[in-house]
């Protein structure tokens, strides 16, 4: 392996991650948190607060990228209530950003959102978060209390007379409510299906009324946008990809975690200098972008931009901003199983293709893995991708069908082999045994290879 | 709120120009051009699309991912295809992943043969499939329902039975379990799926996965033969199509209508067809000899007795009129009785509607139509329970609150099912007292003669204030509310006041008691009012009857399908006047009141009759002979002219429709309105002329004022209300598989009185009144009024007409010591099959 590469993290959401009490409305205070929030409410019109935002060029950080400033003027003016729905489900595969600036960071979210529901005009918040982040809610719902006591959220903010509110909703436990719509039905109570659009949520969101929804992440650039202006934001990252990113880096790494980076840096910064690298081993492929990104291989990825648009362009995307890594001793077609069983676990069951095709995809790799599959067999699963893709009514089932269909695309001989003899359990990866006995070690290493981050890694 | 006003578009459909009003779903818009969009789960009748199933997708110019047509709207402009190679991919996948878990059970699947999985499979799939894994296993059919089987392995998860569930009926018991291709169809507690409506998923479900067990391996799509009628077993009078094979009916499927029952049924007309093949048929005329026992007789013999009898009675005769008879039944009727007989005593209903305000009320400019209350900006609901008394209006009051925001107001002296949910404000006063209160309300919107105050001027202000303030409201009005002379004149004033009578899409539509009321009466089946609302000799109405016959005043009865014995209040001296009289019925089955009859006649179903009926908004509906009638059965018409020509009366018809040419001669606002024109979609007389011009003359009746003030009965005790239940009808008993609905009697409290008398729900009680008395068990309802206490009526024991007058009357209740249980206490039971419906688990790749 080459030399490691000069890393840098470039730190604005994490700038005070590491103080013990950031947590607490005092320390965030004592930090400077909090301004941002009278600078939006005293000094700024609505108006105003919501063209720095557009200026900034923030794009969402729980996947689609898609501008912040822009989706938050689509809310129609108006007395309505309006709402805002902060995105903390927070479930895909390698993504735990949010789970780190919930929980040590809970006010920079919190004042982002006061603002953000300023610029859309939205005066009753929640927040979204997984069921299963509970420490973290419970660090949120004290954050909130806070908020409330000190004046900053409630019927007059700050004494202005502008209502905002803010509610804490856990979720219970499903991938698909991270998706927006879903997240509406289950916040209203309802199963948790994705609705139909249009209408969009800013249009007609949760319960009828106009509703912005971010994710934690880009909700937590707020108040350093309007606290140190679009301008100096823009200083950050490449054009079409301003600012910072929270990536989570995980798999066969030697320091998996989360770093804050300036977008647009080489990738291999982030995989072989922030987080150290594999363990002398060739990597086969990484995940750019969470478990729903195209696999790059090596050669492909490793030296593009961390960006929205060099992702795109290369075939795969930025996503939630996760890297799992891969490297030459994990089995592809484990891997495509692996994946298309979170998928198929997850999908709701709502529509055709994704409800079918993640079933028939999981089982076709099944018989692949025991070496009972056919030609016509990796045929099939190469097209049952395609069918998936871009026919369905969320982009669940294309998120299987992207990453699975890459994996074939890309690895074919290695799927072909397994036509042959199918693939050995764990592809041999729990061989060298180093500590405890080999049975419970062979436990442990099954119980890992229950989740896609910890399959690649043998500690 | 009025309806949208909608501009046309034009877009190009594969190269195909299509005109469509703007807001057309692609589908819709392409069928405009003769082009077929497979679809699965849209069905507008279900609200907002849910583009779920996929099966739609379509190319959209400009749109680079293809779109579903189900949920795209057109545009002006837009270019469209449905053919290319990216859509017929598309296309192939979704049938392909449909059939993934798909079994091959079309050999012996209900639904083979008119399946829309088959036809799309065939039309629009692959042809192949290449899934050669194990597919989903569930335990099947298992019971959804006492009437409906589901089969999990077949079902398509396209949404539309649950839909139905929580949007339409809004009983919220259909849910999906678990997720992804686990997901599974039930309730959510596992109970049996048991509510009013739940027939119609049936009907919705897209393949073989909910079927009846009434019609379940009966027949196949290919042996059977469908044709349309009007089902007449209530007022809603839905527009339906019976399965028929080897001349039985098996089925009854809805037949759309908008106008009607916007394409629902309920289950009492959907499941009520085995009466009709049933061994309980009365298929031949008899005559019942003293010991009481009935023996067939031919038919010349039996209208040659019947006329005999009719005519020793003359003016002394009465007839009374049911539901299910038609418009040209009821005015051949009327004609035999006036004109014959020389005898204006002719009723088809316990209440007494005035002659003068009746026709007033028929004014076109004061009718609401079905559709109006779509885009009403309020209903108001004034005594009348719809879901009991003409179930489909309810369904059709909570599409209009859940899809346009319509604001529904209930004034009603018993709980009604939309109160509480829909309903955003319910006014309740005690039962008997709907008078005192639209006298009120009448006060309120400033009508002259009356006063805002008494006993509910608080009420009454809140909804006048309300009624103010929506546009274009309707209300809906049960006929009960003529039993107390004045409360209609009121509510005619109400009208008035609300400028109804000049505004469009808003008015008056009546809930009548029984199917055909309306009919009955434009045909003249009325005591002092003959065909088209014209003055006719005196007469009297049900109530004098009853006590005419009762005393020996009268001395002959002629009963079309009329069954006052159960049905109408006082129903023990009904028993005891029959029981002395001369009676002659025609009846499908031995009723109540047809088993008094020294001559019975049998009736023509209402899958078997020709003829004309009209719907409470003045819609005339034809009702079409679907089978042919059961050996030994001749037509009703025929036998009424036969009679009386018997009688010596000139009648000389031909056909039905000759009956209903004189009909039209003698009703000014039917016109020259022939069968043909009425058709399978019915017309409103009211839209065309000269109905639509029509004024009604005045008739020498009162104008309901000048009535003594409505004073509470006398006493202490709870008073007492009585109502319909949907069940509680001969529909359910002699049809097999609703029997299980048949309610057995219970006693509506409050909770506030049963607390006061230490009763809990359940408990067995005595409830009496000057003698009469009948058991019950307690159900305490949420917003009752205290002081109220009601029963229904026509239940198969313990009905509560054998207490009711008709009059508000008070009661006392006593408890009862629990009875020894023998097996069958509760009215439940049924068919055998109420067992819970097991959670399955999905037995996945049957190894
Ligand atoms: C299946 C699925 C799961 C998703 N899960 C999340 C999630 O956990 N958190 C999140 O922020 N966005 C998630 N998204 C993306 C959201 O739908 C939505 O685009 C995002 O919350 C918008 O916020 P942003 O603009 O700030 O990125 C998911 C999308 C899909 C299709
Ligand atoms: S793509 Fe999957 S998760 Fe999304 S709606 Fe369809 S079935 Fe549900
Ligand atoms: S049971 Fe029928 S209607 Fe219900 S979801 Fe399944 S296929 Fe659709
Ligand atoms: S609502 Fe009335 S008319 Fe319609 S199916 Fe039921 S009983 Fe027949
Ligand atoms: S018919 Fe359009 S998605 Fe089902």
């Amino acid at each position: 392996m080459a030399a490691a590469p000069t890393a840098k993290e470039t730190r604005i959401l994490f700038r005070n991650i590491d103080e013990p009490e950031l947590a607490s409305i005092r320390t965030y205070k004592e930090l400077g948190g909090y301004q941002s929030i009278r600078k939006a409410f005293l000094e700024m019109a609505p108006e105003e607060v919501l063209k720095e935002l557009e200026e900034s060029g923030l794009r969402g950080r729980g996947g689609a990228g898609f501008s912040m400033g822009k989706k938050a003027s689509f809310l129609p003016r108006g007395d309505m209530d309006k709402y805002l729905c902060c995105n903390a489900d927070e479930s895909e595969p390698g993504a735990f950003k949010d789970r780190e600036l919930m929980q040590k960071n809970p006010h920079q979210l919190i004042e982002g959102i006061i603002i953000a529901a300023r610029a859309a005009g939205a005066n009753r918040c929640f927040i979204f978060i997984r069921g299963e982040y509970d420490l973290q809610g419970d660090i949120l719902d004290q954050a909130v209390e806070e908020a409330y006591e000190a004046g900053f959220l409630g019927e007059s903010v700050l004494d202005t007379g502008e209502q905002v509110e803010l509610v804490v909703h856990r979720g219970a436990g499903a991938y698909i409510c991270g998706e927006e719509t879903a997240l509406l039905d289950s916040l209203e109570g309802k199963r948790g299906n994705p609705r139909l659009k249009p209408p969009f949520p800013a249009v007609q969101g949760l319960y009828g009324g106009p509703t912005l929804i971010n994710n934690v992440e880009t909700l937590s650039n707020v108040p350093h946008i309007v606290g140190s202006g679009a301008d100096w934001f823009k200083q950050f990252g490449t054009e079409q990809s301003p600012g910072t990113k929270v990536v989570s880096v995980s798999g066969d790494v030697r320091k998996p975690g989360n770093y804050e980076v300036e977008l647009g840096i080489p990738t291999r910064e982030l995989i072989e200098g922030l987080a150290g690298g594999t363990e002398e081993r060739a990597i086969k492929c990484f995940f750019p972008g969470g478990s729903s990104a195209p696999v790059l291989t090596a050669e492909e990825g490793l030296d593009l931009p961390y960006s929205f648009e060099a992702m795109q362009e290369a075939g795969s995307m930025l996503g939630s901003g996760s890297i799992i890594v891969c490297d030459e001793r994990t089995s592809i077609v484990q891997l495509a199983l692996r994946t298309a069983k979170f998928y198929h676990h997850e999908s709701c069951g709502k529509c055709t293709p994704c409800r079918e095709g993640t079933n028939w995809t999981v089982k076709m790799l099944e018989r692949m893995i025991r070496g009972e599959a056919t030609p016509i067999d990796l045929e099939t699963i190469a097209s049952v991708q395609k069918n998936i893709t871009g026919n369905c009514l969320c982009v669940l089932g294309d998120s299987m069908a992207a990453p699975v269909g890459s994996m074939v695309e890309k690895f074919r001989p290695e799927f072909e082999e397994a036509l042959e003899k199918g693939v050995p359990s764990l592809n041999g990866r729990n061989g060298g045994a180093r500590s405890g006995a080999a049975e419970s070690k062979g436990r442990r290493a099954r119980r890992e290879a229950e989740h896609l981050t910890d399959a690649g890694r043998s500690r | 709120m009025s309806q949208p006003i909608r501009n046309a578009v034009t877009l190009v459909v594969d190269g195909r120009e299509v005109v469509a009003p703007e807001g057309t779903m692609l589908v819709d818009a392409a069928k405009m051009g003769d082009i077929e969009i497979p679809v699965f789960c849209y069905e507008p009748k279900l609200g907002p699309p849910v583009g779920a199933c996929r099966m739609c997708l379509v190319e959209i110019e400009g749109i680079p991912k293809l779109q579903t047509a189900c949920s795209t709207p057109v545009r002006d402009g837009m270019v469209v295809y449905t053919q290319t190679d990216q859509v017929k991919e598309a296309q192939n996948a979704v049938v392909e992943f449909l059939l993934v878990n798909h079994p091959l059970d079309c050999p012996v699947c209900d639904k083979g043969g008119e399946c829309p999985l088959q036809d799309i499979a065939m039309g629009w799939g692959p042809g192949k499939s290449r899934f050669t894994d194990p597919k989903r296993h569930y335990q099947k059919p298992l019971e959804l329902s006492p009437l409906i089987a589901i089969d999990r392995e077949r079902c398509i998860l396209c949404y539309r039975c649950v839909r139905f569930s929580q949007e339409i009926s809004e009983d919220e018991q259909l849910v999906l379990h678990e997720r992804g291709d686990r997901s599974f169809v039930g309730t959510f507690d596992d109970r049996p799926y048991i509510a009013p409506f739940h027939g119609n998923v049936i009907e919705l479900c897209p393949v073989g996965a909910l079927t009846s067990y009434s019609y379940r391996f009966r027949a196949r799509p290919w042996d059977i033969e469908q044709a349309g009628s009007i089902c007449t077993l209530c007022p809603s009078q839905c527009n339906v199509a019976f399965t028929v094979r080897d001349e039985r009916v098996m089925r009854v499927l809805a037949r759309d209508n908008k106008a009607v029952d916007d394409g629902w049924l309920c289950d009492k007309g959907r499941f009520g067809y085995q009466m009709l093949s049933g061994s309980e048929r009365i298929t031949e005329p008899m005559v019942r000899a003293g010991d009481g026992s009935l023996s067939p007789v031919s038919w010349e013999e039996a209208i040659r007795m019947a006329a005999d009898g009719l005519r020793k009675a003359g003016p002394r005769a009465a007839a009374l009129a049911g539901g299910g008879t038609s418009n040209e039944e009821g005015f051949l009727a009327q004609g035999l009785m006036r004109d014959a007989l020389g005898s204006g005593n002719l009723d088809s209903s316990p209440n007494a509607p005035d002659p003068q305000l009746l026709s007033e009320l028929a004014r076109p400019e004061l009718a609401a139509k079905v559709s109006d209350l779509d885009y009403a900006g309020g209903i108001l609901v004034l005594g009348a329970d719809p879901l009991h008394e003409m179930p489909i209006l309810d369904l059709r009051i909570r599409k209009a609150v859940r899809r346009n925001g319509t604001r529904l107001l209930v004034a009603t002296e018993r709980p009604s099912a939309l109160d509480g949910g829909a309903a955003t404000d319910a006014v309740r006063y005690a039962p008997g007292e709907a008078i005192a209160f639209i006298e009120s309300l009448a006060g309120a919107l400033g009508a002259e003669g009356y006063e805002a105050s008494g006993r509910y001027a608080k009420d009454a202000a809140a909804i006048a204030d309300a009624l103010r303030a929506i546009p274009d409201s309707v209300i809906v009005w049960g006929e009960r509310l003529w039993r107390r002379p004045g409360a209609v004149k009121a509510l005619h004033d109400i009208a008035r006041a609300l400028q109804m009578h000049q505004r469009i899409g808003t008015g008056l539509l009546e809930v009548p008691e029984e199917s055909n009321a309306r009919g009955l009466r434009e045909a003249g089946f009325l005591p002092e009012t003959g065909p088209g609302y014209r003055t006719a000799a005196a007469g009297k109405g049900a109530v004098q009857i009853r006590d005419g016959l009762a005393s020996g005043d009268l001395s002959a009865l002629l009963l079309l399908g009329s069954d006052p014995v159960r049905n109408y209040p006082g129903g023990e001296t009904w028993r005891r006047a029959l029981a002395s009289t001369f009676v002659v019925a025609f009846a499908l089955t031995e009723d109540e009141s047809a088993k008094h009859a020294n001559i019975v006649f049998p009736a023509e179903s209402h899958a078997e009759k020709e003829g004309v009926v009209t719907h409470p908004d003045g819609r005339l509906q034809r009702l079409r002979r679907n089978v042919p009638l059961p050996s030994g059965v001749r037509p009703t018409w025929w036998a009424l002219a036969e009679i009386a020509e018997a009688l010596g009366t000139n009648v000389d018809y031909g056909t039905p429709e000759d009956v209903f040419a004189a009909l039209c001669a003698e009703v000014p606002f039917y016109g020259d309105t022939a069968y043909e024109e009425i058709g399978g979609r019915g017309l409103r007389w009211q839209e065309r002329d000269p109905g639509s011009s029509w004024v009604p003359q005045p008739t020498g009746g009162g104008d309901g004022t000048g009535v003594p003030a409505y004073a509470p009965p006398e006493g202490e005790g709870l008073v007492l209300g009585t109502y319909k239940d949907i069940w509680a009808a001969e529909a359910t008993r002699r049809n097999p598989s609703l029997r299980f609905l048949m309610p057995t009697q219970r006693l509506e409290l409050s909770a506030k009185d049963a607390k006061t008398l230490d009763l809990a729900n359940g408990d067995p009680v005595t409830v009496s009144a000057d003698g009469s008395r009948l058991e019950a068990r307690v159900s305490v309802r949420e917003r009752m009024r205290p002081g109220a206490a009601f029963l229904i009526e026509g239940t198969e024991t313990d009905n509560a007409n054998l207490i009711a007058t008709g009059e508000p009357r008070r009661i006392t209740v006593e408890r009862r010591p629990e009875p020894e249980t023998n097996g069958s206490a509760s009215g439940g039971g049924g068919n055998g099959r109420a067992r819970v419906v097991a959670t399955p688990m999905p037995a996945e790749g049957a190894r």
